[in-house]
């Protein structure tokens, strides 16, 4: 209770203050993050970490024109400066025969370097300082405000709020050719879709996010916001509308608590969040579905079963030469390791002898093995001292189907249905 | 010494500007030879992200040592720069993030943990944390002559391993299948001359931040190329032009105030590329636009065009 209690105190301080600022941050984010996501399916994340560096020089001309940073005039600034940055890489990596990252790496410096010497010349007239431009001010953000019906609304957030409107109006009247062009932009073209105004379309509203969130997180640091929430995602889910509606969650929560870290911290609010999301994609990297963690624990499991199943089949094999497995058959620290636990889990007796469960697993191994062996010997015509080292291998994989597909398939075989291995030990029965 | 006094004097500057300002052309210099083999082997980005990726370890070294000199601030940058590239390799490997993104990721999040790093030094007073902000867009007026001759003798070190190395590194660049059947250890000699990168851009931190500094190993090697077709040629003349570039743009940002380093070195360099791409002999826009368009009977001359596929 106390925690919520100073939580909406934090955000109705001064007048609303740090709410206001935490809003901007939320659906500016969001707004990055839904374009980000098509440029990162897309593999254009980098065209859009161009075109973000790239837009400045058209902000800075529209706020010479008389537009402010976030405004209509500055926005189609940005657009205009989008298009030549494409349009200008384009025509490097054709007439100049560039590589395309070296022809995108020389347009987005020249034209950022362009800005930052047109805001530095400006300076007096302009009241954006370059440092803003790199990483945003989000703390000033509430301080500017523009009434609508009555209601003061900073007018960064209301810009936001209409980026963010005219992107997901768009997506929806044209999700299906987003979602094929996404897919297979070329598939697409063929078909008769417009891929081409829609790869623009992108294009655009790259440049127009990166305007809206310029006063709040500057040129640069806009670029965690588009492909990071995106990248995110995409490690833990595998369908597009899924990977937008996430990585717009990490965005959000991203953009609320780095702001509320920042203010505690006393320190960059845009840094912040794109540390945060830094850490979200870092900790996705571990525990997604098939991330780091998951593969290690497969990978341990797997080893844990193919020790367990190899202490099973050496105490049948024990047992059917009538004798008592003396010792774990191998694997250091682990094969009395797995006695033990087989012994707990009621597979083995305390004398190491089989119980009638453990007997049932062992037969399989060794049935796999001892079938693998066979088929081996008769169809690769491998001589009998290369046939166990495979046999050894595979018969912690072969299912009880393919063991029936193995036994059918050498049954019609000339040589008759087997009984015996080729070392001339029987082959136990399927269960 | 009295010499460059006496130089400094005629030229009505003092003769620690004269020094950083030869020094930061010999920086641009080295930058471009060195910048070659990214381009040729189109990791020209990858500069970027070890550049963004700077910031927080030279950020890092002055939390950890409270020290302002700059060796220990760059080297802090080139410890960040070169793990930031291990992740890179690192993500490539194990996830499922694509190159791409991979290095935008690298590039937007290492800036902003910069970022925060430092406007946290800046907000508590920390003395000499305002300084750091110079890393960002770059500034070459707080350089001493000492540190301005240590950041030459670490780009000739760069220099001399890219010269000494040059014939490892054509073949790598242009045919990296035959480098590997010949027997080559392909993946080292590309971590090599990836990591000499680092270590430039780290050394051109000073002169063009870390937002721009890829610049300066990206445009003079890509404008070399428009003159020639020979390695060598394009070594020498990426060279000239990261010298000229990076002393014109020191020049005119000591000229006019108000005005960072880093983005008048960027703009300096893409005049010549822009020159460059015009006026190149052959592979210039005139020389393209005069050549009589090949007929269907008759071979094109001179280079073919790459096809677009």
């Amino acid at each position: 209770m106390n925690l919520l209690r100073g939580g909406i105190d934090f955000l109705t301080a001064s007048g609303g203050m740090h709410g206001w600022a935490m809003a901007t941050a939320a659906v500016v984010s969001a707004a990055a993050a839904v374009v980000g996501s098509l440029l990162v399916v897309r593999r254009m994340s980098l065209i859009g970490d161009a075109i973000s560096h790239a837009v400045l020089p058209g902000i800075v001309v529209g706020v010479l024109l008389g537009g402010r940073p976030g405004g209509p005039l500055a926005t189609a600034g940005a657009v205009a400066a989008a298009m030549l940055t494409v349009w200008l890489a384009e025509l490097l990596r054709v007439k100049g025969r560039l590589s395309e990252d070296a022809a995108a790496g020389v347009v987005f410096t020249t034209l950022f370097a362009g800005g930052v010497a047109l805001l530095s010349a400006a300076a007096s007239r302009v009241d954006a300082d370059p440092g803003c431009v790199l990483y945003g001010m989000l703390e000033l953000v509430p301080f500017d405000v523009v009434e609508v019906a009555g209601i003061e609304l900073p007018r960064a957030f209301l810009g936001g709020v209409v980026v963010l409107a005219g992107i997901l109006g768009t997506l929806w009247m044209t999700w299906r050719q987003q979602l094929a062009t996404a897919f297979d932009a070329d598939a697409a073209a063929v078909v008769g879709l417009p891929a081409r105004a829609i790869t623009n379309g992108l294009l655009c509203a790259t440049a127009i996010v990166t305007v809206a969130s310029f006063e709040a997180v500057g040129a640069v640091i806009v670029v965690a916001m588009l492909v990071v929430p995106a990248a995110t995602a995409e490690l833990l889910v595998s369908t597009l509308p899924r990977l937008i509606m996430v990585a717009v969650g990490l965005a959000v929560a991203a953009a609320c608590s780095g702001y509320a870290v920042a203010w505690q911290a006393e320190t960059n609010a845009a840094g912040m969040i794109a540390s945060l999301l830094g850490v979200a994609y870092v900790v996705a990297v571990v525990v997604a579905p098939e991330g780091m963690l998951a593969r290690a624990v497969a990978r341990v499991r797997l080893s844990w079963r193919v020790v367990c199943e190899d202490v099973l089949a050496e105490a049948w094999r024990a047992e059917e030469a009538g004798s008592v497995a003396v010792a774990a058959p191998r694997g250091g620290m682990a094969g009395p390791l797995a006695s033990w636990w087989l012994t707990r889990r009621g597979r083995l007796l305390s004398n190491r002898q089989l119980t009638p469960a453990g007997r049932e697993e062992a037969e399989m191994v060794v049935r796999s093995h001892r079938l693998w062996e066979t088929w081996l010997g008769r169809h690769v015509r491998l001589p009998v001292d290369h046939l166990h080292p495979p046999a050894e291998w595979i018969e912690h994989y072969l299912g009880a189907e393919m063991r029936q597909r193995l036994e059918a398939d050498m049954a019609v075989s000339p040589t008759g249905p087997v009984e015996a291995d080729p070392h001339g030990s029987l082959i136990p029965p399927e269960r | 010494m009295s010499l460059l006094h006496a130089a400094a004097a005629s030229l009505g500057i003092s003769s620690n500007t004269l020094v950083v300002t030869l020094a930061m052309a010999a920086v641009g210099m080295a930058a471009g030879v060195v910048g070659c083999f990214s381009v040729l082997r189109r990791r020209a980005l990858v500069g970027d992200a070890a550049a963004h990726a700077t910031l927080p370890g030279v950020a890092a070294a002055f939390l950890l040592t409270g020290s302002r000199s700059l060796p220990v601030l760059l080297a802090g940058g080139a410890v960040s720069a070169v793990i930031s590239l291990g992740l890179l390799v690192l993500l490539r490997r194990f996830t499922r993030t694509r190159e791409d993104a991979a290095t935008a990721i690298v590039i937007g999040v290492s800036f902003g943990v910069g970022v925060a790093l430092i406007s946290g030094l800046v907000a508590r007073g920390v003395p000499g944390s305002g300084g750091l902000e110079r890393f960002l867009l770059g500034s070459t007026a707080s350089l001493s002559a000492s540190e301005a001759v240590l950041l030459v003798l670490a780009s000739l070190v760069a220099t001399g391993l890219v010269i000494a190395f040059a014939k490892e590194a054509i073949v790598v660049s242009f045919d990296p299948g035959f480098a590997a059947a010949a027997g080559w250890p392909v993946w080292w000699i590309d971590f090599a001359l990836v990591a000499i990168t680092a270590v430039m851009v780290v050394v051109g931190l000073p002169a063009a931040g870390a937002v721009l500094v890829t610049a300066l190993v990206v445009i003079p090697p890509v404008a070399a190329r428009q003159w020639t077709d020979r390695v060598g040629v394009m070594l020498c003349l990426a060279g000239v032009f990261g010298l000229v570039a990076a002393l014109a743009g020191v020049v005119v940002s000591a000229v006019v105030p108000g005005l960072a380093t880093g983005p008048m070195v960027v703009l300096a360099a893409a005049a010549v590329f822009a020159v460059s791409l015009v006026c190149a002999p052959k592979r210039g826009l005139l020389a393209m636009a005069m050549r009589p368009k090949p007929s269907i009977m008759m071979p094109p001359e001179g280079p073919r065009e790459r096809s677009r596929s």
